[in-house]
């Protein structure tokens, strides 16, 4: 006996076919981009246990001069933020724009293809640069002055269709403020990037004020590529996750519009009590303590958005990484307000919880996000599932262990320093107990690393063999509880 | 398609006053910038403010070797920490001196492409490096072998800027007295490239505490700038 198919069918089938014909249009693209990002991801904690360890011991690995410190570290950071970040960011950007727009990427697909391929070449020949001494010493600008040109002329090949989806998809109603945070990172990368490198390398002579537009372009970077990239993401998965509409438009809007306002204006309080004018550190304190707002109006979204759907943190990778990363968009922004403000900031300046600050904004936060999406959008361009609900669990446990032991050790290595920089006894002193008090927390850094590394080495594999085509055949996705499977929801069918 | 226009005015406006506040104008009016007279009868000396430019050569090491990654150059103020009250952080070598050490103005960067401020303080402070560095070739052992100095010391050993060679004839003005670990085979010598010279003509060139004309208690405090 046949059936006939209702229209309700026919739609979800239409739907189907819909959404199928997008993910093919983006496929080649966001995969290039995931598997070289991860590629780069597991380069870039290699580097970061092995900077470490060289602040413990400098002659780690002899005095090989393209493996000191000074170089090693930045070159760590570079390969985590255009390696990986930055390019990661873009393809997860790419395939929640065209999906939530519905619209297929038409054409100058090959192009994106030769965006990718130099956007890599160049992040190599800067991070190769880094090593061989071309450093240029401008925080996270180290990379040799020619390679901006590329990588922002990269960026805009993949920005520019973006855009295009998102102009023909827009409208007022309804729910699209994963797409605003996307267009927005989408817009304020370039803006943030070329400002940065033309002032710091085309215009002569900037002095101090090199370093405080240097300060800012960093804050920038993270509040207005990162976070938006991170919590539109976030905004996508934890309703499509969870079946549920996000609990207040108002809230998204005010989350986003306040994150508009306040985060240009942050950076300079990096060098407060410092040569720059005192209203620019100022200004930049203030605004990085009221960032606060958006980062508590987004949480509390979150919160009543999954409120009494907590069990599908457990079954569901996407949703397990994605509220995790969202749990650390507070703590980014507590850390960005405790090294803001003048009273607790003095302390913290100059110190490693500036470093803590950065890696849970780029790997708690950002990647975590990113991993989330990762494992949703992966299996709909691969045609396969995951292989190993085990490497899913060790990928996600040993970074959390990981990035915790970062974050804390960081904070408490930062108020052990600038204790011992701002104690009166240690006023004719040398350095010598301030260096041996921070190795322990070197120690720990090294080792947080490792077992980063060691969760990244698995997730590259478990990706290599998903975009060979090699994953699990099966309709029914890889969840981490099988208790659970015998109801599937919606989301995942 | 109005609302699409809004929303990308939105952002254009929320995002283009920080810039054009907090980085255009600044850019623009800092080009503007020039070194200050000292007034002799208020300031009680001649010149300009600041006098001495950094060796840029050797800035060009230090920022290519990465040393901002642990040394700040920047004296913060009083209020909010104890930087100017550390021994010999400023010309005053006094083991107590009667002033703390100024904080930086942007006039004390003047001239420099970059100014490297700084990252970490995993070692001290550089902005007046130059009023307490000892002799040349105590810094050059420094910078080969750091822990010949401090066994405790986490500063990276940069040979690079170094050549070991075969000793001929007469030993080396210029050959570092090394001695224990890290000296050389008997028979090769150490002696500094170009590039360390430059660094450490850098590194004693940063004095970041010339008076601020007009400013009578820097005048009062600085004794009579010293020849180094």
């Amino acid at each position: 006996m046949q059936t006939i198919p209702t229209s309700a069918d026919l739609d979800l089938q239409a739907d189907n076919l819909r959404r199928a014909a997008i993910d093919k249009s983006v496929k080649g693209p966001v995969l290039f981009l995931f598997l070289n990002g991860a590629f780069w991801l597991m380069a870039s904690t290699i580097l970061g246990v092995l900077a470490a360890i060289k602040l413990v011991s400098p002659s780690f690995l002899g005095d090989c001069q393209y493996l000191q410190f000074g170089r090693l570290q930045p070159t760590h950071l570079n390969a985590l933020i255009y390696g990986w970040g930055i390019q990661a960011g873009l393809g997860v950007m790419l395939w929640i724009m065209a999906r939530r727009s519905g619209q297929e990427l038409k054409s100058g697909k090959s192009l994106l293809y030769v965006a990718g391929v130099f956007w890599n070449i160049a992040v190599t020949l800067g991070l190769l640069g880094i090593l061989l001494g071309g450093s240029t010493s401008m925080q996270w600008l180290e990379m040799p002055r020619w390679v901006w040109p590329i990588l922002l002329g990269s960026f805009l090949v993949f920005a520019w269709p973006m855009a295009v989806m998102f102009g023909k998809a827009f409208r007022p109603e309804g729910f699209m403020v994963s797409t605003w945070y996307i267009l927005g990172a989408c817009f304020w990368f370039p803006w943030i990037f070329l400002t940065a490198n033309v002032c710091l390398h085309c215009i002569p002579s900037l002095g101090a004020l090199g370093a405080g537009i240097n300060a800012w372009y960093v804050h920038g970077l993270i509040l207005l590529f990162f976070t938006p990239v991170a919590v539109g993401s976030s905004y996508y998965f934890i309703p499509k996750i969870t079946g549920r509409p996000i609990a207040s438009a108002e809230l998204a809007k005010l989350g986003f519009w306040a994150l508009a306002v306040l985060a240009g204006w942050t950076g300079m309080q990096t060098y407060m009590g410092g040569p720059l004018p005192s209203w620019m550190p100022s200004v930049g304190a203030l605004t990085g303590t009221l960032l606060l707002i958006p980062v508590g109006v987004v949480g509390l979204n979150h919160h009543l958005t999954t409120l009494g759907s907590h069990n599908l943190v457990a079954t569901s990778p996407t949703l397990r990484f994605t509220f995790l990363g969202s749990l650390f968009y507070p703590v980014t922004g507590v850390l960005l307000a405790l090294l803001s403000n003048y009273s607790t900031g003095v302390n913290l300046q100059f110190t490693h919880a500036g470093y803590g600050f950065q890696i849970v904004a780029i790997y708690g936060f950002f990647s975590m996000c990113v991993f989330g999406a990762i494992y949703y959008i992966v299996p709909r361009l691969a045609g396969c599932e995951w292989l190993s609900v085990r490497l899913i669990r060790n990928h996600f446990w040993f970074s959390t262990y990981g990035i915790g032991s970062i974050v804390v050790t960081s904070i408490v290595a930062g108020l052990q320093q600038g204790g011992d920089l701002n104690n009166p006894e240690m006023w004719d002193q040398d350095f010598m107990q301030l260096a041996l008090n921070s190795r322990p927390y070197m120690v720990a850094r090294a080792i947080s690393w490792a077992l980063i590394t060691w969760s990244n080495v698995w997730f590259l594999i478990h990706l290599m063999l998903m975009v060979a085509g090699l994953g699990r055949r099966s309709s029914a996705p890889t969840l981490l509880h099988s208790a659970h499977d015998d109801t599937p929801h919606a989301a995942h069918a | 398609m109005s609302n699409f226009r809004t929303f990308i005015l939105g952002l254009v406006a929320s995002f283009g006053l920080p810039w054009l506040c907090l980085i255009v104008i600044p850019v623009l009016k800092y080009q503007a910038l020039q070194p200050v007279a000292y007034d002799k009868d208020a300031d009680g000396i001649e010149g300009y403010y600041p006098p001495a430019p950094i060796n840029g050569q050797g800035q060009i090491v230090y920022l290519r070797e990465g040393c901002s990654q642990c040394h700040t150059q920047m004296i913060r103020p009083t209020q909010i920490a104890l930087d100017g009250w550390h021994k010999g952080w400023g010309q005053d070598q006094e083991a107590r001196p009667a002033a703390p050490v100024r904080s930086n103005t942007l006039y004390d960067y003047l001239g420099e492409h970059y100014a490297p401020l700084g990252i970490v303080r995993a070692g001290p402070d550089l902005a007046n490096y130059g009023w307490r560095a000892p002799e040349r070739a105590v810094i050059h052992q420094k910078l080969f072998a750091p822990r010949s100095q401090h066994d405790w010391s986490n500063m990276p050993a940069f040979k690079n800027l170094y050549i070991v060679r075969k000793a001929q004839g007469p030993v080396s003005a210029k050959a570092l007295k090394l001695t224990g670990k890290s000296a050389p085979e008997t028979g090769y010598e150490v002696v500094p490239t170009a590039e360390a010279e430059a660094l450490v003509d850098y590194l004693l060139s940063l004095k970041k505490d010339y008076p601020v004309p007009g400013v009578s208690a820097a005048v009062a405090a600085a004794p009579a700038p010293a020849k180094k």
